[in-house]
């Protein structure tokens, strides 16, 4: 097989914590946005950017039940997949050591919940450009900001990183996430001092799209401590690299890197990020130079880079319930920015569909939708039934759920297997999964459901 | 209406004394407006500057020295310099301003500012066109009524060389709205920069520069003067910026940046490290059009250029003399031969010597350097004398008229020709040279900059005329500790230290906010049970926490014992309530065991301590004893020295006790 330049890594092994309302026995990455599963949505991507093959790492418990789901979607795409132990705790960082051996080259890594347009060609170009040890992406926060969630008032809270880019050379100097400080942000003085300046940005939003050196997964499994990429894997590989090459290898630099190797710690991170005599000499004989005074690059062995995706595209991580009914609300209106015309319907060929009054809503399989109905901005899922006479605003109905006549609906999650008695109106409503709304039921702000541990409903 | 719109006069405001006491001692004598810099006067370049960018009224303003400011105008309108061309130049000042502050209060009051000003002090030195800047900030105004002021900086390379004038800023990218200043340390670098987290937050993308040099140039609206006006205790610039910045919503005035574009040149003279760096940059042309040959200030041609920046007037004399590169020679200057001249500035009528070697050196009008002379990184003032054979080094500044004898060697001094009434003599070199001290202390000047991140020395050392690094340093790099141990590699906290930790926090705030005892008491057993801990545990843990609060950790006066005095006055009912039996006791010993390796204050008077503790009960001699008898030889030798004396005391007593005992039986 012809070695690639790029590996791809899908980690598709998320367990949602920040989707309790929504989620239940399925996997996080099986949740519908529109008409297919959120996991199809990266690996379209990939498959776009030419990608022929894949790996993805999920949970051994919900292998086949992904597995199955993919294979309904027009996918060409390669895939590998990896199971890991459902049982224990792994974090992203896990879930790439658990990988490494398949490993072979530099490789992408993407979360399971990007639904995004970004065209991958900059990133994987600025990272082949600078040689660089990482590239990430970044989106622009505030998709979700004019969609109020549904269920009981709560204040929505989000969690805002601290970016900071050089902003000459996109280098990636600094990340933090802003509840690590309190009152003041405090900035190594030497990253200023060495780079002059920097902006810091705060919303702009981790897209957990990387591109990275296959060494540091060598790194990575040195390392067993790091357990998370974004929150303990970057921040340390950002902050590395301002540091120096120490020992041995600092003070005879021309020396072939093999003989450096061996007197090395093995758990200095520059022990892998070794720099040959060939790049050594290219970086001697070469003009390109980034700052004014200094040697290429400060000399610096590891280099980060950032690329933020044009203002107009569209970036969304759904790993929160207030993305994940944000994405599906407007999924119609922006599908012709996704797709091409054509390349993938909204609506499912297979779904039985007689309503007349329909304005941007996603179908899926086998929904049936009845005629005397208004269906405005909403998503129907997989083999769900929508009775006559029903007005569904800005709405998700799950898979199976059933609505049945006379019901007024809007803003509303309507979770799967659901079933909305005749003549509900329900207003920025959470249904939880397989519950049923009683005959005649009004309600506002409330979230309904079976599970135990959330709030208790009193059924008049 | 229109038209008297269009017929705007720019105003712009002068500040000619800014007091600074580090160009001493010149700065003694005269205003620091009118030092020379490669021949012409300071405030010349800042006034030809304004008139290179259109401004029409210049006010002039002056206190100590307002004569002499006065009179330099006169004869600089009279003999028709540069900038009198169609700019009105007006002195104005008092006597009773006593800083910037004032100064700008002193403007508020008079009223002659009519709308947008250029303010600046007479010691900047740049070619900056400030007409667009100027325009912008009528935009600001336009779009932001609070807009006081827009600061100019301008970025430097990233040199390592420390003036005082570099600052570290945080900007609003999208509006170039100021949030945060902070003026760089002389001596010493930062190794953090601390800045609110709410700038982040509120605003989107904020620039972090840290490369700036502040020439103090601004763009003031008129309510900049208002603002000084209402707040009294504004005394300098950086006041003001501070005071606004913190205050910004109070005051409702918000400050603006504007950079100055890569070819244009500003910095501002306000030591003699500075008036070096100007000076080479002036005769390297940084500043074009403010080059010595173009004729600042006068209208005719002073000079004559030559290849490798050499200035020299058609009527000095240079006879078989090196002129090697960066040399200004004024007219009726005399140079021997066999001497080198390179990176030095030699007055009007100056006569120097055969085989003499100038490097950096700056000669004001008349001086006489004999033969034989070197002179290195040194300032030389109008009418001075240097004898034969003399080696002037390191930053030494000779005051005018001074005569230095032959033959003496002077590194890092300041040269008086006088003693004055401050002035306190170090060494009398001659009738007319005396060595003065500059009031500061000069060794660590700049020792302290090759160690990094070193923590901030109290010294105020000016900085001294010096020989610029050619190339920029690499900037070291500094591992700081949150670095190197990432968050996953530090080892989980054990229960025992947030137990030790939370008990701490307790006893600390129950000491300060002086609560009742019992409660803590309460809030140390419901820690003990969350985390599990044995009454042992319990018993050494307060203790430890108690001699690790930061009254005994770092005591006034460093009186150890009154900290502790003080402490247990408070907190004494908390140890007693653990402290009750033999084996607490020991406990408690153990603890402070402990406490005497960390804390060298208790390690010194570790026998007074238990002695303090014995006397108050809080441990019996028994306990005592038998600690002393555990401690091991080898390890607690200091210990057990210190101890020896009330070990013995306490044997003797205790021997008498049981003497009494008997008898009494």
């Amino acid at each position: 097989m012809v070695t690639q330049e790029f590996q791809a890594v899908v980690l598709a092994a998320g367990r949602g914590t920040r989707l309790p309302e929504v989620l239940t026995d399925s996997p996080k990455c099986l949740l519908p946005i529109g008409p297919y599963p959120l996991l199809w949505y990266p690996l379209n991507m990939l498959q776009q950017h030419n990608f022929q093959d894949v790996i993805v790492v999920v949970l051994e418990n919900e292998r086949s039940e992904i597995q199955q789901a993919l294979e309904r979607t027009p996918l060409k795409i390669k895939i590998d997949f990896v199971a890991i132990d459902s049982d224990s705790d792994f974090g992203t960082a896990d879930s790439l050591r658990i990988i490494h051996d398949k490993i072979k080259s530099d490789f992408l890594v993407l979360s399971c919940d990007i639904v995004s347009n970004v065209s991958l060609y900059p990133l994987i170009n600025k990272f082949r450009q600078h040689d660089a040890a990482l590239t990430a992406l970044l989106f622009k926060s505030g998709f979700e900001s004019d969609v109020t969630l549904p269920g009981p008032k709560t204040k929505h809270k989000p969690e805002r990183d601290l970016i900071g880019i050089h902003p000459d050379s996109n280098r990636l100097l600094f990340l933090a996430s802003a509840s690590d400080f309190e009152e003041v942000m405090s900035v190594n003085a030497h990253l200023l001092r060495k780079n002059g300046k920097m902006t810091v940005f705060s919303r702009l939003v981790d897209s957990h799209i990387y591109v990275m050196k296959k060494w540091t997964i060598d790194f990575l499994l040195k390392k067993e401590n790091f357990s998370t990429l974004k929150g303990e894997f970057l921040p340390y590989i950002i902050k590395k690299q301002m540091s120096k090459k120490t020992g041995s290898s600092a003070a005879a630099p021309d020396m072939q890197s093999e003989v450096g190797v061996a007197l090395k710690p093995e758990n200095d991170i520059f022990h892998y990020a070794s720099n040959t005599h060939l790049e050594q000499r290219i970086q001697k004989a070469t003009l390109f130079n980034d700052s004014r005074i200094k040697e290429p690059y400060n000399g610096d062995l590891i280099r980060c880079y950032a690329v933020v995706a044009p203002k107009e595209s569209i970036g969304v991580r759904v790993n929160t319930t207030l993305s994940f009914f944000a994405i599906n609300q407007k999924i119609s209106n922006i599908w012709p920015q996704l797709f091409n015309e054509g390349e993938h319907l909204l609506i499912s060929s297979n779904a039985v569909i007689n309503s007349t009054q329909m304005k941007e809503v996603a179908v899926g399989d086998s929904a049936k939708l009845s005629e005397k109905t208004s269906l405005n901005f909403s998503v129907f899922g997989a083999n769900c039934t929508i009775n006559p006479k029903n007005i569904i605003n800005k709405s998700i109905i799950m898979t199976s759920a059933i609505i049945e006549e006379g019901c007024n609906i809007e803003n509303s999650i309507v979770g799967s297997r659901a079933v909305i008695k005749r003549g509900c109106v329900l207003k920025n409503c959470l249904i939880g999964p397989s519950y049923a709304v009683e005959e005649g039921t009004k309600r506002e702000n409330q979230h309904l459901t079976n599970a135990d541990g959330f709030m208790e409903i009193d059924i008049q | 209406m229109n038209q008297f719109e269009k017929k705007e006069v720019i105003q712009a405001v002068l500040i000619a004394d800014n007091n600074v006491e580090q160009l001493r001692p010149f700065s003694d004598k005269n205003s620091t407006a009118l030092l020379p810099l490669v021949n012409v006067c300071l405030l010349d370049y800042a006034l030809d500057a304004l008139n290179r960018s259109g401004i029409e009224e210049v006010f002039v303003y002056s206190s100590l020295y307002l004569q002499s400011v006065r009179e330099h105008i006169k004869e600089g309108i009279a003999s028709l310099s540069s900038w009198s061309v169609n700019m009105t130049v007006h002195v104005i000042g008092g006597e009773g301003c006593r800083c910037f502050g004032d100064a700008m209060r002193d403007l508020d009051a008079k009223a002659l500012i009519r709308g947008n000003f250029i303010l600046l002090g007479a010691d900047a030195v740049t070619n900056a066109d400030l007409r667009p800047i100027f325009e912008q900030h009528k935009k600001t105004v336009k779009y932001d009524k609070g807009a006081a002021a827009t600061l100019i900086f301008k970025e430097a390379a990233t040199c390592n060389v420390r003036t005082g004038n570099e600052v570290m800023i945080a900007v609003d990218r999208q509006n170039n709205r100021l949030h945060h200043h902070q003026r760089l340390r002389l001596h010493g670098k930062e190794s953090h920069f601390e800045v609110p987290l709410e700038v982040f937050l509120h605003n989107s993308e904020v620039s972090l520069l840290h490369n700036l040099i502040d020439p103090q140039i601004a763009i003031g609206s008129p309510s900049m003067l208002s603002l000084f006006s209402d707040n009294f205790d504004f005394e300098t610039r950086d006041d003001f910026v501070r005071g606004i910045l913190i205050n910004e919503e109070i005051l409702d005035s918000r400050i603006y940046v504007s950079l100055l574009p890569r070819g244009q040149y500003a910095r501002k003279v306000n030591n003699w490290l500075t008036y070096c760096m100007v000076s080479q940059d002036v005769m390297n042309r940084w500043a074009y059009p403010l080059v010595p040959d173009m004729g600042i200030n006068c209208l005719a041609q002073q000079y004559v250029y030559l290849k490798n920046n050499i200035y020299k007037s058609r009527k000095s004399t240079v006879i078989k003399a090196a002129l090697r590169e960066n040399v200004a020679v004024q007219a009726g200057s005399h140079v021997e031969a066999g001497t080198s001249v390179s990176c030095s500035v030699i007055g009007k009528n100056c006569k120097i010597g055969k085989n003499c070697v100038l490097v950096n050196a700056f000669l004001m009008d008349g001086v006489h350097v004999a033969d034989g002379c070197k002179l290195d990184c040194c300032v030389i003032g109008v009418g001075a004398k240097v004898g034969a054979g003399s080696a002037l080094t390191e930053g030494t500044v000779v005051d005018a008229k001074s005569v230095i004898p032959s033959g003496k060697v002077l590194k890092n001094v300041i040269i008086k020709c006088a003693l004055g009434e401050d002035d306190d003599l170090v060494e009398k070199l001659g009738e007319q040279a005396f060595i003065i001290d500059d009031k500061q202390d000069t060794q660590s000047t700049y020792a302290s900059d090759s160690e990094d991140d070193v923590p901030p020395t109290t010294a105020t050392g000016i900085p001294k005329v010096a020989k610029l690094p050619p190339i920029c340093d690499e900037s070291d790099y500094t591992s700081s500790s949150d670095e190197d141990e990432s968050r996953a590699v530090t080892p989980l906290v054990d229960d025992t230290n947030i137990f030790l930790a939370e008990v701490m926090d307790s006893l600390a705030r129950g000491f300060q906010e002086k609560s009742n005892p019992d409660f803590l008491i309460l809030e140390i057993n419901s820690s003990r049970y969350a985390y599990n801990m044995s009454l042992k545990e319990v018993n050494f843990y307060v203790v430890k926490a108690i001699f690790s609060l930061e009254d005994i950790k770092e005591p006034a006066n460093q009186n150890v014992l009154v900290a502790i005095n003080n402490i247990l006055k408070q907190l004494g009912p908390v140890m007693s309530n653990y402290i009750k039996t033999e084996d607490a006791m020991l406990d408690c010993l153990r603890a402070l065991e402990d406490i005497c390796e960390e804390n060298e204050y208790v390690r010194a008077k570790i026998s007074k301590v238990v002695h303090y503790l014995y006397d108050k009960d809080f441990v019996s001699e028994d306990a005592i004893i038998s600690w002393y008898a555990q401690l091991d030889v080898d390890e607690h030798r200091t210990l057990r020295q210190s101890l020896k004396e009330l070990i013995e005391w306490l044997n003797q007593s205790s021997e008498e006790e049981d003497d009494d005992d008997d008898e009494s039986d």
